[in-house]
C-alpha cells in the first residue's frame, strides 16, 4: 500500500511532534527548577488569578472593574516589566487546567493566590509543575515539527526527520525545552517567524501570517527584537540585484505585516500594558537594554561585567561559537559544515538536491506581496543569518552572557538544518560511489548513516539529563572536560533536585537549612508536590542566612566561591558532608555545621 | 602518479566512513564515559591510604582542582581551613595528590615521587619536595600587630577589639583575618579596606626573619570587583627598607611579591604594611604575608 505522500509528511510531522511530547514529559520530572522557572510559575499562577477574577466579575456585572488598573496591577505586575506574558500566561492556565487538585491540603498557604476549594481539573498530570511546564514541551513538539516541514522542500524524509530530531537531540537545548521558561519557545517562534517568511517570499498568504507570529513571538521573549534585522539582512542579499541597479528594494508584506501586527498584538496581550502603555513599554524596553551582566564562567573566567582589554573582549568574543561549538553534539556540527558546503555550492536559480523546491524564478516582475518570485530567494544567505545572526549578536562583547547556550538556542534549529542538509550530500555522494548491482546497499546505506548521525545526539542528550547545562560535548570531553576548560556548569539553583530526599532525611537540622541559590518559590513548589517536607526551613540568603542555618548547599559557580569560605568559616569545617556530583564534578555540595 | 585512494568514486566513500566512524566514536563515548569516573569506593580507599601515610603539616589536593570539594568530604579533617586557604603550595614539604584522568596539580611539580598507587579511577602519589618553613605568619599572628590609620594632619590608632583591630569613626576601617575570595579562590588573609585620604597602617614590631618574605594580595569579593575600578597599593617596610608592591586591581588576582630576606635571615625587625589607594571604593583589599626559609 502506498501513502499519499502529503499524508505521510503530515503522519510523520505529527509522530516527531508526539515523540518529542513523550520524550519530554517521560523525564523532565527528574529536573529541578530554576530562580527563572519558579517566578514564572508563581506569575502563571498569579495571571490565572485575574482570569478567575474576570468571570466573577462578569458574573457579578462589574466586568470593567477587571481592567480598572488597581486590578490588572494586583495581578500582572508580578515579573514585570521583566517579560512579557504569553507563555507565563500559558504555563497558568495549563496548570489550571491539568494539574491533580491537592490543593487544599497541608500546602494550601504556597499558592500565590488563595485557594478558595478544591480545583475542579482534568488531572492529566500528577505534579503542579509537570501542568506548568506541558507548554513550552508542546512549543518544543511545534518546533520538531515546524523544522520537518521547513525542512521538508529541501530534503528527503529521512534527511527532514534527522533534521527535526538533531534539533531536540542537543543537550543545551533539551534542558531548556522542558522547563516552564521562555528560551525554547522563543526559539520555536524564531522558527516559525523565518518559516512564515520564508513562505512569504512566494505566497503572500505567509506575509500576514509572519506579521501575526511576530507578534506572538514578541510576546514570548525580547529575543524576538532581533529577527527583523536578520530577515531584513537576508532580504536585502536575496534582492542585492536591486541594489545594484540602485533602486531600493520593495518593502515585502511581510514586513508591513510585522510592522503592524507585531506591535498590536504585542500591546493587546500584555495586560500589564494597558493603563500606562508608553512608560510602560519602556520601562521593558530599557530593562533588557540595560540589563546588568550575572556572573558566567567562560573558559576559566567570571564573566560578571563588558571586557575592558582588547584580548579579553577578544576571548569574550568568541564565547558563543566555543560553546556551540563545545555543546552540539559533534557528529551534527560535522553534518552542519557539510550542509553549510552544499547550501555554498548551490548554483544559483539551481536546486539545493534534484528533489528539493526549485529557486528559478516563478514571476518576471517584482512584487511586493510576492518578492521571492522573480529572483533566487537566496536558502544559502537565509540559513546563514538566522544560525550566524543570533551567535553574532552574543559575540559583542558588551552584551551580557550570562545564559550560555540559550541566549542564541534560536540558532540551533537552522543548524540542525544545516545538519540534514549535509547528511543529505553525503548520503548522495554515498549513494552515487556504490555499484548500481547493489540496489539494496544503495537503499540501505543512507538510511543506517541517518540512523547512526542520531545516535550519538540522542545518546548525549540522554547521558546529560538532567544537568544539560554542566554537559560538554565530545571535543570538550563530556562532564569533566567542561569542567578542566572553566566552563559553566550550571546556574540558579535547579540542580538540587536529585538531593531533596537526602535534604528531607536530615531532620531536626533540615528546619534550619540554607538553601543558597534555591529560590524560595522554588522551595514551596517542591513542598507543594511532595517532594520536600512542609517542615524544611530556609534561612534566608547570604551569610545571615548560613549563620542562622544547622544545614546548607552550595551550588558550584566560580562567583559562589565566597559562600564556601561562609561555611569554612561558621560551620567550622571545610568538609561537607556530601557533594552531588555529575561523572565525577561537582554540583552541589552539602554542609553541616560542625561536621568533622 | 595518480592517488587511486582518494579519486572521486572514493571519496564519498571515505566521507561517509568518516561520518559513520565519528558517531560510532560519539556513540561509545557516551555510553562509556560515564563510568570513567571515579565511584564512592575509589573516593574511600584512596583516602584510606592518605590517612595511613599522612603527617601532620603535609599537604592533600586533588587534581583536576574541581574534584576539590569531593575529595574534602573524604579527607576534610586533614585539611583545616587555614591550609585550605593557603598563601601558596610552597610551605609544603609533601604534597598527597589525589588525582583522575592523568590530572596533575601544581603543587606536586618538580618535587620527587615517593608513592604512586591507583584505587580504581582514581591515583594517589606522594611528592616530597623543598619546602620553605614558615617562621612567621603575619596572618596567624594579626594580634601581634599594631594597626593605626595615617591622615594628612594625624596619626589614628585602632584597637584590637577581639577579632579584629578596628579604627575609629569609619566602621570599613579595621583589619580582620578571615576567609576572603580573590580571583574566585579562597585565601585566609587579613581583610584591610583602604581609606580615602589616609594610609592603613598595620606595623608588626618584632619579626624574625628568613631567607624571604612573602606576601600576597588581592581584592576580595566578587560583587565588590565588580562594582569599582579603583587600584590599591601597599607599601612594605622591613627593618627600615621599603618596598613598593605592584599594584592591586580588580584584574590582578592573588599576586605573590618575593621580597629577599636572605641577608637579614635570623634578625628580629619590625615589619610595617601601609595600605593607600586613590579610590578606595568597594576595594576590599585583603593580604597575607609568611617569612619563610
Amino acid at each position: 500500500m502506498r501513502v499519499n505522500p502529503r499524508r505521510a509528511d503530515w503522519l510523520m510531522t505529527l509522530g516527531l511532534a508526539l515523540a518529542t511530547v513523550i520524550w519530554l514529559l517521560a523525564v523532565e520530572g527528574r529536573q529541578g527548577f530554576g530562580r527563572d522557572e519558579s517566578q514564572y510559575m508563581r506569575a502563571g499562577e498569579r495571571y490565572w488569578g485575574w482570569f478567575e477574577e474576570l468571570a466573577t466579575n462578569l458574573g457579578q456585572g462589574k466586568l470593567r472593574q477587571s481592567f480598572a488598573a488597581p486590578d490588572i496591577d494586583h495581578y500582572w505586575s508580578d515579573n514585570a516589566p521583566d517579560h512579557p506574558v504569553i507563555m507565563k500566561t500559558l504555563y497558568g492556565i495549563s496548570w489550571r487546567a491539568f494539574h491533580t487538585c491537592t490543593c487544599t491540603g497541608p500546602a494550601r498557604g504556597l499558592h500565590p493566590n488563595p485557594i478558595r476549594g478544591r480545583h475542579r481539573t482534568l488531572p492529566l498530570f500528577s505534579r503542579d509543575s509537570t501542568a506548568f511546564r506541558f507548554p513550552a514541551i508542546l512549543f518544543a513538539a511545534l518546533l520538531v515539527a515546524l523544522v520537518f516541514r521547513f525542512a521538508r522542500h529541501w530534503l528527503s524524509r529521512p534527511a527532514a526527520a534527522v533534521a527535526a530530531i538533531l534539533t531536540l537531540a542537543q543537550p543545551h537545548y533539551f534542558f531548556h525545552a522542558q522547563i516552564a521558561c521562555f528560551d525554547a519557545p522563543i526559539a520555536t517562534m524564531a522558527f516559525a517567524v523565518g518559516f512564515a517568511y520564508w513562505k512569504s517570499l512566494r505566497d503572500p498568504r505567509w506575509g500576514i501570517a509572519a506579521g501575526a507570529l511576530f507578534g506572538v513571538a514578541l510576546g514570548v521573549k525580547h529575543n524576538a527584537w532581533l529577527m527583523p534585522f536578520f530577515l531584513v539582512a537576508h532580504y536585502l542579499w536575496m534582492r542585492r540585484g536591486d541594489l545594484r541597479a540602485r533602486r531600493l528594494p520593495r518593502i515585502p508584506l511581510a514586513f508591513l505585516a510585522m510592522l503592524v501586527l507585531g506591535p498590536i498584538i504585542f500591546f493587546l496581550h500584555w495586560p500589564w500594558l494597558w493603563n500606562a502603555p508608553i512608560a510602560r513599554t519602556r520601562a521593558y524596553v530599557l530593562r533588557h537594554l540595560d540589563h546588568e551582566h550575572y556572573n558566567f564562567e567562560y573558559l576559566g573566567w567570571n564573566w560578571n561585567q563588558p571586557p575592558t582589554t582588547t584580548g579579553m573582549k577578544l576571548l569574550r568574543a568568541t564565547a558563543p561559537f566555543v560553546e556551540t561549538g563545545f555543546t552540539v553534539p559533534v557528529t551534527t556540527l560535522a553534518l552542519a559544515a557539510f550542509g553549510a558546503a552544499a547550501l555554498a555550492r548551490r548554483r544559483r536559480e539551481g536546486a539545493l538536491f534534484p528533489e528539493a523546491e526549485p529557486e528559478t524564478p516563478v514571476a518576471a516582475r517584482p512584487s511586493w506581496l510576492r518578492p521571492g518570485a522573480d529572483v533566487d530567494r537566496a536558502p544559502g544567505a537565509f540559513v546563514l543569518v538566522q544560525t550566524l545572526g543570533p551567535l553574532c549578536v552574543l559575540a559583542v562583547p558588551s552584551t551580557p552572557i550570562f545564559g550560555g547556550v540559550k541566549h542564541f538556542l534560536t540558532a540551533m534549529p537552522y543548524l540542525a538544518i544545516l545538519a540534514g542538509v549535509g547528511l543529505t550530500a553525503i548520503s548522495r555522494g554515498l549513494e552515487g560511489a556504490l555499484p548500481l548491482a547493489r540496489a539494496r546497499l544503495r537503499r540501505a546505506a543512507p538510511l543506517a548513516l541517518a540512523v547512526a548521525v542520531c545516535l550519538p545526539a540522542v545518546l548525549e542528550t540522554r547521558r546529560s539529563h538532567p544537568d544539560g547545562l554542566a554537559h560538554y560535548n565530545l571535543l570538550a570531553g563530556g562532564f569533566a572536560g567542561g569542567a578542566s576548560l572553566g566552563m559553566n556548569r550550571q546556574f540558579w539553583g535547579y540542580s538540587v533536585l536529585p538531593m531533596l530526599p537526602d535534604l528531607d532525611g536530615h531532620v531536626p537540622e533540615n528546619r534550619s537549612l540554607f538553601w543558597h541559590d534555591v529560590l524560595s518559590d522554588a522551595i514551596s513548589m517542591y513542598k507543594r508536590e511532595g517532594r520536600l517536607s512542609l517542615a524544611v526551613g530556609d534561612t534566608g540568603f547570604g551569610e545571615d542566612g548560613i549563620k542562622r542555618s544547622e544545614l546548607g548547599i552550595l551550588f558550584y559557580e566560580k562567583h559562589w566561591a565566597k559562600y564556601e569560605g561562609w561555611f569554612w568559616e561558621i560551620y567550622g569545617t571545610t568538609r561537607p558532608i556530601y557533594v552531588r556530583a555529575r561523572e565525577g564534578v561537582p554540583l552541589v555540595t552539602l554542609y553541616r555545621r560542625g561536621a568533622r | 602518479m595518480k592517488w587511486r585512494f582518494l579519486s572521486p568514486p572514493i571519496r564519498p566513500l571515505l566521507i561517509a566512513a568518516a561520518v559513520f566512524l565519528l558517531a560510532l566514536a560519539e556513540t561509545a563515548v557516551a555510553l562509556l564515559a560515564p563510568s570513567r569516573a571515579p565511584t564512592e569506593a575509589d573516593w574511600t580507599a584512596a583516602a584510606q591510604e592518605v590517612r595511613a601515610g599522612f603527617r601532620d603539616g603535609d599537604l592533600i589536593v586533588a587534581a583536576p582542582a574541581w574534584a576539590d570539594p569531593i575529595l574534602r568530604v573524604h579527607l576534610g579533617d586533614l585539611i583545616p581551613i587555614e591550609v585550605a586557604g593557603r598563601l601558596d603550595d610552597d610551605r609544603f614539604a609533601r604534597v598527597w595528590e589525589v588525582s583522575q584522568r592523568g590530572a596533575h596539580a601544581p603543587a606536586t611539580a618538580g618535587g620527587t615521587l615517593t608513592l604512586d598507587k591507583r584505587f580504581g579511577r582514581l591515583t594517589v602519589r606522594r611528592v616530597e619536595r623543598h619546602a620553605e618553613p614558615v617562621g612567621y605568619d603575619f596572618v596567624a599572628r594579626w594580634a601581634d600587630a599594631s594597626v593605626s590609620r595615617r591622615e594628612a594632619a594625624r596619626t589614628v590608632a585602632c584597637r584590637n577589639v577581639g577579632d579584629r583591630m578596628q579604627c575609629p569613626d569609619l566602621s570599613f576601617n579595621y583589619v580582620h583575618r578571615q576567609i576572603v575570595e580573590v580571583d574566585t579562590t579562597l585565601r585566609e588573609a587579613l581583610l584591610a579596606q583602604p581609606v580615602a585620604g589616609a594610609a592603613v597602617v598595620i606595623d608588626y614590631p618584632a619579626v624574625r626573619l628568613g631567607r624571604v618574605l612573602v606576601v600576597a594580595t588581592g581584592l576580595h569579593d566578587v560583587w565588590m570587583r565588580k562594582a569599582a575600578r579603583g587600584t590599591v597599593e601597599m607599601r612594605v617596610t622591613v627593618g627600615g627598607q621599603t618596598q613598593v608592591l605592584p599594584t592591586t586591581s580588580d584584574d590582578s588576582g592573588w599576586a605573590r611579591t618575593r621580597i629577599d630576606t636572605a641577608a637579614r635571615a635570623g634578625q628580629v625587625v619590625p615589619v610595617r604594611f601601609e595600605i593607600t589607594s586613590p579610590a578606595p571604593y568597594a576595594r576590599h583589599f585583603a593580604f597575607a604575608a609568611e617569612a619563610r626559609g
